[in-house]
């Protein structure tokens, strides 16, 4: 249910990848090692004629950048690696001056590692096939087991190598072209205070909502209330006031009804209390459609994230309610120690909205757990909202 | 009186639909919004409509939109809003625009079913009905900037606010328990201390006492 986008770890494909993806790796060093020895003497050229003016050289620059570029491209396709990177011409040739001995170092393990399995296959021809053995040592068991030992010892540290290749171009790309620590804390900073913001927005709409339930629903009743009883008390015959007053006893109950639907709508007590699970329920119980809910999250996640998947389904199911024309809904729970995810599903007409009030407010309180919030809602149906929540 | 009301909630609609008629009033529209309101009066002008400040689409001021488009247009026909707070900006605009014929009721009012039917009687007869509260408000903003108001002595402050809700020096001497002449002495004394002229009518008065405090 919850997506995600790794390249899947371990696995004879992905070794067979990165394997590929250093043999690539290698030979591009070659490539950007020319680069750098032209690119060393336009440097000192352009260093000793600038008049002052320290400038990397255009050419050098177009080609730091463009071997940069491949070099992430090869990352990608090849090792996984994939995040976000920030760089001029300037980090970029730092990358490359540190990524060719890297570089090389892959090709150097791949090539004892052909020579190895070159080697082993001529001995065991010799051996088996044509009789010839090498420095006349005849394959007596123990030979057989002393070289056999040797070389899986050898094709064990030959893979470590490069496993420990693969671990080092990543850093090294990260080093040199990804966001500096304080990049990241810039851009952490922008976001929170974005989400910061909006928590507050979506705050000032929640209170809205409720000033309006409250006007709209429950105080026009008390005020018809109160103009029942003034009639009743006006009425001159008692058959008419008692029959008035029966009425304001009506009115009195649907008061108190309303009363209930909005302290529920302003917060549902059975979430402290019996948790998402229990409030969940309720709001199924308590929609006009009916509501299937599956539910599979071990333990009680942290209140907050509770509170926000509990509000993202009342919204949607109230929305599916209102305005989706569907018959019915489908509520999936799902979460680990990390993360939960929730989905709702309903087959009505779609063409929900994103940007619209409630389902807004929704995606501002996932944001401001650091969560996901997606609205698929397409004309003819059907509307899927999911939100993944971390926790803690 | 022919009656004409603008309120959204079905409810509260039908419920004062109700009250006027057992009162013996006639309810000629019943709308749901300021522009089919001010189309009904278009039609037929009746002696007073009864408007909710807050109505659709935005749920704001439609209602005291229609009250001044209406006071603008037909000044014979008595306004009466209805307000979920006492905005003092909107008890203020109302004052400013017209003299007589206007009543600003908190909509929590209505319950009081005699003080209502009160003001509206008043301001279908050309008065005016202003909400306790409203005028609580008004004096009370006033009394803090130190202006005359603050001159007044506590006895007189009383009948300037029961005075402010439109009532006559009769019933203001039974609202307060004193005689007429003694009521007629105070207002005196107010006018003195406002700089207010005495040549006006009595909804004049009041209304030039809240135009004042609402200025």
């Amino acid at each position: 249910m919850i997506a995600t986008f790794e390249v899947p770890r371990g696995g004879p494909r992905a070794a067979a990848r990165a394997a590929a993806g250093l043999l690539l790796g290698a030979v591009t060093a070659g490539a950007e090692l020319v680069l750098l020895a032209v690119a060393a003497v336009l440097m000192a050229y352009s260093m000793a004629f600038s008049r002052g003016r320290r400038k990397v050289p255009a050419a050098v620059a177009d080609g730091a950048e463009l071997l940069a570029e491949l070099e992430l491209w090869r990352l990608r396709a090849f090792l996984g690696e994939d995040r976000a990177v920030r760089y001029g011409p300037l980090k970029a040739l730092a990358y490359l001056v540190l990524r060719v001995p890297v570089g090389l170092l892959g090709g150097v393990i791949l090539l004892l590692l052909a020579y190895g399995a070159a080697a082993a296959v001529r001995l065991a021809v010799g051996w088996w096939i044509t009789g010839d053995h090498m420095d006349d040592i005849p394959p007596t068991w123990w030979i057989v087991l002393y070289t056999a030992v040797a070389g899986v010892v050898l094709l064990f540290l030959a893979v470590q190598g490069l496993v420990g290749v693969a671990a080092m171009e990543r850093s090294v790309a990260r080093r040199c072209l990804g966001p500096s620590p304080l990049e990241e804390y810039e851009r952490r900073i922008a976001q929170l205070s974005v989400t910061r913001a909006q928590v507050v927005d979506a705050v000032d709409d929640e209170r809205r909502r409720i000033e309006r339930d409250l006007h709209d629903g429950v105080q026009q009743r008390l005020v018809a209330l109160g103009m029942l009883i003034g009639r009743a008390r006006r009425a001159g015959d008692d058959e008419r006031a008692a029959e008035l007053l029966r009425q304001a006893h009506e009115e009195s109950q649907r008061a108190l009804a309303d009363l209930r639907e909005v302290t529920w709508r302003v917060y549902p007590a059975a979430l402290d209390g019996e948790g998402l699970r229990a409030a969940l329920e309720t709001v199924a119980e308590r929609s006009a459609l009916p509501v299937a809910i599956e539910y599979d999250v071990p333990g009680r996640p942290p209140h907050a994230v509770e509170t926000a998947a509990y509000f993202v389904v009342c919204e949607a199911v109230t929305n599916a309610a209102k305005h989706s024309g569907a018959a019915s809904v489908r509520v999936a729970v799902a979460g680990s120690a990390t993360m939960i995810g929730v989905r709702i599903e309903d087959d009505g007409g779609g063409g929900a909205d994103p940007g619209g009030g409630g389902l807004a407010g929704l995606a501002r309180r996932v944001a401001a757990l650091d969560g996901t919030f997606a609205v698929d809602s397409p004309r003819g149906g059907p509307t899927v909202i999911t939100a993944e929540l971390p926790c803690g | 009186m022919r009656v004409m009301l603008a309120e959204d909630s079905t409810l509260l609609r039908e419920g004062l639909v109700r009250l006027l008629a057992e009162e013996g009033h006639r309810v000629e529209a019943a709308v749901g919004d300021g522009d089919a309101l001010i189309a009904a009066v278009a039609a037929g002008p009746p002696d007073v409509v009864v408007v909710d400040v807050r109505m659709p689409p935005s749920h704001t001021d439609e209602g005291l939109r229609a009250a001044l488009e209406i006071r603008r247009r037909w000044p014979d026909v008595g306004v009466l809003v209805l307000s979920q707070y006492v905005e003092k900006r909107y008890a203020a605009e109302l004052i400013i625009a017209d003299t007589a014929g206007v009543g600003y009721l908190l909509k929590d009012r209505v319950a009081q079913v005699d003080e209502f039917l009160d003001a509206l009687e008043r301001v279908g007869g050309g008065g005016a009905a202003f909400d306790p509260e409203v005028v609580r408000r008004l004096l009370a903003a006033h009394g803090a900037q130190g202006d005359p108001l603050a001159r007044l002595t506590p006895r007189e402050r009383d009948v300037l606010d029961t005075m402010a809700q439109g009532h006559t020096n009769a019933s203001i001497a039974a609202h307060l328990h004193i005689s007429q002449s003694a009521v007629e002495k105070h207002v005196n004394a107010i006018f003195d201390k406002l700089d207010l002229s005495h040549a006006t009518g009595y909804s004049r008065r009041v209304l030039a006492v809240l135009r004042y405090l609402g200025s």
